[in-house]
C-alpha cells in the first residue's frame, strides 16, 4: 500500500545531450493505476525503470510511500515488475518461476507453495504449474509473468508494455482482465504502453510523455476533452484529431466556412495576441453528406460499427485532409465529391502548441 | 550533482547503493589481481635484468650497465633475422589459414553426406599437440627417406627433397597452416551460421547469383569474424616455439623471436642481460602491434553497442 | 532466425552442385586428416616397416604401444605423465572458470565503467611472448620451491588461459537477455543467485566451449612444462619428446606415443565440436 512520487526526477544517458527523462514531477496515488504513455523515445520506460531501480537518477528523487528510494537497490524496494518480453526463467517451471522471489526472500516452502497455488488459481494457470516457459503459449507466458509479480504482494506493480507481444484479439481481452484484476487487488500500479487505446481504457489516470517531458497527466476524460497541448491532442484519440492552421481573426474559418463558437471561446480568443492559431476537431465533430465545404472522398474505412471517411478540401488555398466519423454503412467511394460541415467541440491552440480554448462550434451557413 | 528535494518530506538518509562503484568492481578483482601478479612482476624483473650485464657463462657479477644491452641490439644481425622470420612466419600462416579456413567453412556450410564426420576430421589438426604435429610432419611427411610427400612426388617423376632442410621456414609454415586452418574454419562457420537466412533468401528473390551474394552480402557479414580470427591467430602464432624447436632446431632461416630469445638465454647462450633486453624490445613492439590491434578491437567492441 | 544458411536446397538448386561441393569437402577432409591417419597407422607397425618408404600394407602389431607404456625406472612413464597432465589441466581449467566467470559478470552484466580498458589489458598480457617471461618465472619458481612441481604449471596455465576465458565468457554473457537478469535482481537475487539461477544455466554452451579451448591449450603446452619441470611433474608433451631418438629411426614407437598423447584432447574436441561452433557463433563475436 503505497503511493509513488517522482520529484524532479531526471536521467541522462551518457553521450546524449537531451535527458531521457527531464525533471519529471508526478504523483501516483495509493491503489491507482497510472499509465505512462508516449511514442518511442518519450522516456516512459526509463521513468518506469527509475521506479524499479534499474536506472539510477541523475537528479531529483523517487519516493515509494514516504520513503526516498532513489539510492535503494531494486531488491530492497518491495516492488514487482512485469517485463515486455516476460523475462521468465527458462529452466524453471511455472511454479518455480512464480515462487522464485519468495525463495530469494527465504519464505518457507509451505507458504510459498500455498501462495503460488492461490495466484495460479486466480490466473487459470493451475494446469501449467509443472511446465517450462518454452512449452507455453504467448498468452500463458504473459499470465505467468503477471503471476510472478502478484505472488510477491508488493507495494507497487510496475508493468512495461506487458500486452504488446500478444496478438490483437488476446490483447483486448487481457486488457480488460488486467484492469479488473488491478481494481480487485487495489495495489498501486505504474503501467507503460505506447498504445493510447490501452492507456485510455485502463488507466485511472494517464501521463503523456514526449522526449522526456511530461505533457499532461490527467484522467482519460480530461485528456480527451481538455488536451493541454497540440501533442496530447494529436496523440490521444484514434483516428487523430484533425488539426488545421488558421488566422486568429474572428470569425475562425475552416475550409471556407465561418464557425460560430461559444462566447467563452470567443472571449478567450479575443485576449490572444498572436495572429495564427491551430484549430482542432475530433472526427466525430466532422460530418460529411451536406454542408458548406466542398470536398472529395480520399478513402473510406468501414469498420462495420462505424466508418471513417477521409476527405480532402481546400483550406486557405491549400489542399488539406480531414477524417470524419460517420455511422456505418456509408455510401461513398474514393473520388466521390461530398460536402462537409463541422459541428461539435472545437479546440484552439496557439502556434507554440498550448491550448487556448475549447467549446462548441458549428458552421455558420 | 544530486539534489536533496526529499528533505522537506522528512525522508530517511539516502544510501546510494545503486551506484556504489566498488560493488561492481569486486567480481573482477580476483581475475585481475591474479593476472597482474603473474604477468607484471616477471615483466618488471625482465626490465631490471635487461639493465645489467648478467651472464652465466662466463659467470659475471650482475652489474648495472644501464642501456648498454639495448645499444648493442640494432647491430645484432641474428636479432634482425629472427624478427624478419617472425614477421614472415606469422603473416603467411595467419593469411593462409584464414583463406583456407574460409573456403572450408563455405564448403561445410552446405549439407552433404556425412557432413558431421567430415567436419570432425577437419578439426583434428587443431587438437594435435604442436610438438607431435611438428614431429609427424618432419619425420613422416617431409622426410627425404621415408616421407609420404616424397613418395607422392616420386610418382610424378620428381626427385626426393628433404623438405625440412631445404625449406625450413616453409615447412614450418605448412605445419602451422595445417594446424590453424581448422580454428579459422570454426570461427568462419560460426559466422556463416549467424547470418540470417532471410537476407540470403531476399537476395535470391532479387536475382543475385550465388557468387554475387557471397561477395556482396556474406563477406561483409563475415568481416568481424575474420578480424577475430586474425587477432587470435596472430596472438598465438607470434609465440610459436614448439614447431621451431622440434622441426628445425633453429638455424638462420627458421629461428623466430621466441626461439631466438630462448637460445640466447636458457637454451645455450646464458646471456640473461642481453636476452632480457631482447624481450623488452619485443614487448614494446608487441604493444605497438597491439595498439593497431586495439583499433580493430574497438571497432569490434563498438560494433556490438550498435548491434 | 539464423541457421546454416546454405544448408537448405532452394527451388531450382541442383542437387549436383551440393554433391560436387560435398565431394570437394570430403577430399579436403581426407587430406587434412591424412597425417593423423598416417601417424595412427605407423603406430601399429614394426620399426622396419615404419622406417622404409611408405607402406600401406603390413602386419599390424600392438607392440609399439606396450614399448611406449612400459615403465622404466628413472625414466618418465606414460602413466605418471598422464596423471600429471590430467591433474594440471583439470585444476587450472576449473580455477580459470572460477576466476573468469565473476570477471565476465563484471564486464558484461554489470559493466564496470572502464570495461573496455580492462578487456584490453587482459588481452594485452597475451601479447607478451612466453619466452620473455620464462627467466623471471624460473627464478621466482625456484625462490618459492616450485620447480618440478605440478603446482607451478597449474598457476601458469591458469594465467595463460585466463585472458581468453574472460574474453569469451564476456561475449557469451552479453547474449543473456538483460531483462532476465533484471527480473532476478528485482526478485531479490544477488550476484550468486543471479549467476546460479539465470546466467550459468543459459551460458552453459559458451562455458563448455571456453573450457574446451582452455583444456586444449593447457594439455598441449610444451614450453613452460619443459623449462620448469624437466624431471618430476612432467607432462604428456614432455613424455612424447622422450621418445625421440637422435637417430630418428624409432618412428613407430614415436607414433604410438603421439597417438596416446593426443587421444584425450582429440576425443574431447570431437565430442564438443558442435558446442564450440555454437558457442563461437553465439557470442565470441558480438
Amino acid at each position: 500500500m503505497a503511493s509513488v512520487q517522482f520529484a524532479a526526477a531526471t536521467r541522462f544517458y551518457p553521450g546524449t545531450p537531451q535527458p531521457a527523462v527531464s525533471h519529471l514531477d508526478l504523483d501516483i496515488r495509493d491503489g491507482e493505476l497510472m499509465v505512462l504513455v508516449g511514442p518511442s523515445g518519450s522516456g516512459k520506460s526509463t521513468a518506469l525503470r527509475m521506479v524499479a531501480g534499474l536506472e539510477p537518477l541523475d537528479e531529483g528523487a523517487i519516493f515509494i510511500g514516504d520513503r526516498d528510494v532513489s539510492g535503494v537497490r531494486p531488491r530492497d524496494r518491495d516492488i514487482a515488475m512485469v517485463f515486455q518480453n516476460y523475462a521468465l526463467y527458462p529452466q524453471l517451471t511455472v511454479a518455480e518461476n512464480m515462487g522464485f522471489a519468495l525463495k530469494q526472500h527465504k519464505v518457507p516452502k509451505e507458504e510459498r507453495t500455498a501462495r503460488v497455488r492461490e495466484v495460479a488459481r486466480v490466473l487459470d494457470l493451475e494446469p501449467f504449474l509443472d511446465r517450462k516457459p518454452k512449452n507455453l503459449s504467448g498468452g500463458q507466458r504473459q499470465r505467468v509473468a503477471m503471476g510472478r509479480a502478484i505472488v510477491r504482494q508488493p507495494q507497487v506493480y510496475l508493468m512495461d508494455e506487458p500486452l504488446s507481444n500478444l496478438d490483437a484479439k488476446l490483447r483486448v481481452q487481457t486488457r480488460a482482465e488486467l484492469a479488473e484484476l488491478q481494481a480487485r487487488l487495489a495495489v498501486t500500479t505504474v503501467y507503460v504502453t505506447h498504445d493510447q487505446v490501452e492507456a485510455m481504457t485502463m488507466g485511472h489516470r494517464v501521463a503523456v510523455l514526449r522526449d522526456g517531458l511530461l505533457q499532461q497527466s490527467d484522467t482519460p476524460y480530461a485528456l480527451y476533452h481538455e488536451p493541454a497541448n497540440l501533442f496530447v491532442a494529436g496523440f490521444i484519440g484514434s483516428p487523430a484529431m484533425n488539426l488545421l492552421p488558421c488566422p486568429s481573426g474572428q470569425p475562425i474559418g475552416v475550409g471556407g466556412c465561418a464557425l460560430e463558437v461559444d462566447t467563452g471561446v470567443t472571449s478567450l480568443l479575443a485576449s490572444f495576441g498572436g495572429d495564427r492559431v491551430v484549430v482542432g476537431f475530433r472526427p466525430e465533430a466532422v460530418r460529411v453528406g451536406e454542408g458548406p465545404v466542398a470536398a472529395h472522398i480520399r478513402t473510406v474505412e468501414d469498420l462495420g460499427s462505424e466508418a471513417f471517411v477521409h476527405v480532402a478540401f481546400d483550406h486557405e488555398g491549400e489542399a488539406v485532409s480531414a477524417v470524419s466519423k460517420m455511422p456505418a454503412p456509408f455510401k461513398g467511394v474514393t473520388g466521390d465529391p461530398i460536402d462537409v460541415r463541422f459541428a461539435g467541440t472545437v479546440h484552439v491552440f496557439d502556434p507554440a502548441g498550448a491550448r487556448i480554448a475549447s467549446g462548441a462550434a458549428r458552421c455558420a451557413t | 550533482m544530486r539534489q536533496e528535494p526529499g528533505a522537506a518530506l522528512g525522508t530517511a538518509a539516502r544510501h546510494d547503493e545503486l551506484r556504489r562503484p566498488w560493488r561492481r568492481r569486486l567480481p573482477l578483482l580476483p581475475a585481475l589481481v591474479f593476472t597482474v601478479l603473474l604477468t607484471q612482476i616477471p615483466f618488471l624483473m625482465n626490465i631490471w635484468y635487461s639493465l645489467t650485464d648478467w651472464t652465466i657463462v662466463p659467470p659475471s657479477s650482475r652489474r648495472y650497465i644501464g642501456l648498454d644491452n639495448y645499444g648493442d641490439l640494432p647491430s645484432d644481425q641474428f636479432f634482425r633475422d629472427a624478427a624478419w622470420v617472425t614477421v614472415v612466419m606469422t603473416v603467411s600462416a595467419v593469411l593462409a589459414s584464414l583463406v583456407f579456413g574460409t573456403l572450408l567453412a563455405v564448403l561445410l556450410d552446405r549439407k552433404f553426406l556425412a557432413r558431421g564426420i567430415a567436419r570432425t576430421l577437419l578439426i583434428t589438426p587443431f587438437l594435435i599437440m604442436p610438438v607431435v604435429a611438428g614431429l609427424i610432419w618432419r619425420n613422416q611427411m617431409f622426410s627425404g627417406l621415408y616421407g609420404v610427400v616424397n613418395w607422392v612426388t616420386a610418382r610424378v617423376g620428381m626427385d626426393s627433397i628433404e623438405f625440412v632442410s631445404r625449406y625450413p621456414l616453409g615447412s614450418i609454415v605448412v605445419v602451422l597452416v595445417w594446424q590453424w586452418t581448422p580454428f579459422m574454419m570454426l570461427i568462419m562457420l560460426a559466422g556463416l551460421q549467424s547470418q540470417p537466412a532471410e537476407v540470403l533468401e531476399a537476395a535470391k528473390v532479387d536475382g543475385a547469383s550465388p557468387f554475387g551474394t557471397f561477395r556482396q552480402l556474406t563477406l561483409p557479414h563475415l568481416r568481424p569474424y575474420m578480424e577475430l580470427g586474425t587477432l587470435l591467430g596472430t596472438i598465438y602464432l607470434i609465440q610459436v616455439f614448439d614447431h621451431v624447436a622440434v622441426m628445425t632446431g633453429g638455424g638462420p632461416d627458421s629461428t623466430n623471436i621466441p626461439y631466438f630469445v630462448y637460445r640466447r638465454s636458457i637454451g645455450g647462450g646464458w646471456d640473461f642481460g642481453k636476452a632480457s633486453a631482447f624481450s623488452i624490445v619485443v614487448v614494446v613492439a608487441s604493444i605497438v602491434v597491439a595498439t593497431v590491434a586495439l583499433r580493430v578491437l574497438s571497432r569490434l567492441l563498438r560494433g556490438e553497442e550498435i548491434a | 532466425m539464423a541457421g546454416s544458411a546454405g544448408a537448405r536446397l532452394g527451388v531450382g538448386e541442383r542437387r549436383s552442385v551440393n554433391a560436387v561441393m560435398g565431394v570437394v569437402a570430403w577430399i579436403a577432409a581426407l587430406l587434412f586428416f591424412f597425417p593423423v591417419f598416417w601417424m595412427i597407422l605407423s603406430s601399429f607397425k614394426e620399426e622396419q616397416d615404419a622406417n622404409t618408404s611408405p607402406k600401406l600394407f603390413f602386419s599390424p602389431t600392438l607392440d609399439r604401444y606396450s614399448d611406449v607404456t612400459e615403465s622404466t625406472t628413472g625414466l618418465l612413464s606414460f602413466r605418471e605423465a598422464f596423471f600429471n597432465s590430467f591433474w594440471i589441466v583439470m585444476v587450472s581449467t576449473v580455477v580459470v572458470l572460477l576466476l573468469a566467470i565473476p570477471a565476465a559478470y563484471a564486464l558484461a552484466i554489470r559493466p564496470v565503467p572502464k570495461w573496455r580498458d580492462v578487456l584490453f589489458f587482459f588481452i594485452s598480457t597475451k601479447f607478451l611472448p612466453v619466452v620473455a617471461s620464462i627467466l623471471p618465472l624460473w627464478i621466482l619458481a625456484r625462490e618459492f620451491d616450485l620447480l618440478n612441481t605440478r603446482l607451478v604449471l597449474m598457476i601458469l596455465y591458469t594465467g595463460m588461459n585466463l585472458p581468453l576465458a574472460v574474453w569469451m565468457l564476456r561475449s557469451f554473457f552479453q547474449e543473456i537477455p538483460r531483462e532476465l537478469v533484471e527480473a532476478a535482481e528485482i526478485d531479490g537475487a544477488g550476484l550468486k543467485g543471479q549467476l546460479a539461477s539465470v546466467i550459468l544455466p543459459i551460458a552453459v554452451p559458451g562455458i563448455a566451449a571456453t573450457a574446451l579451448l582452455c583444456v586444449i591449450f593447457a594439455w598441449n603446452e610444451y614450453f613452460y612444462a619443459v623449462q620448469l619441470n624437466p624431471a618430476d611433474g612432467s607432462t604428456i608433451p614432455i613424455w612424447v619428446t622422450t621418445n625421440i631418438s637422435t637417430r630418428g629411426d624409432f618412428l613407430a614407437k614415436l607414433s604410438a606415443a603421439s597417438v596416446l598423447a593426443s587421444v584425450p584432447v582429440v576425443l574431447a574436441g570431437w565430442v564438443a565440436q558442435k558446442r564450440m561452433i555454437r558457442g563461437l557463433a553465439m557470442g565470441a563475436i558480438k
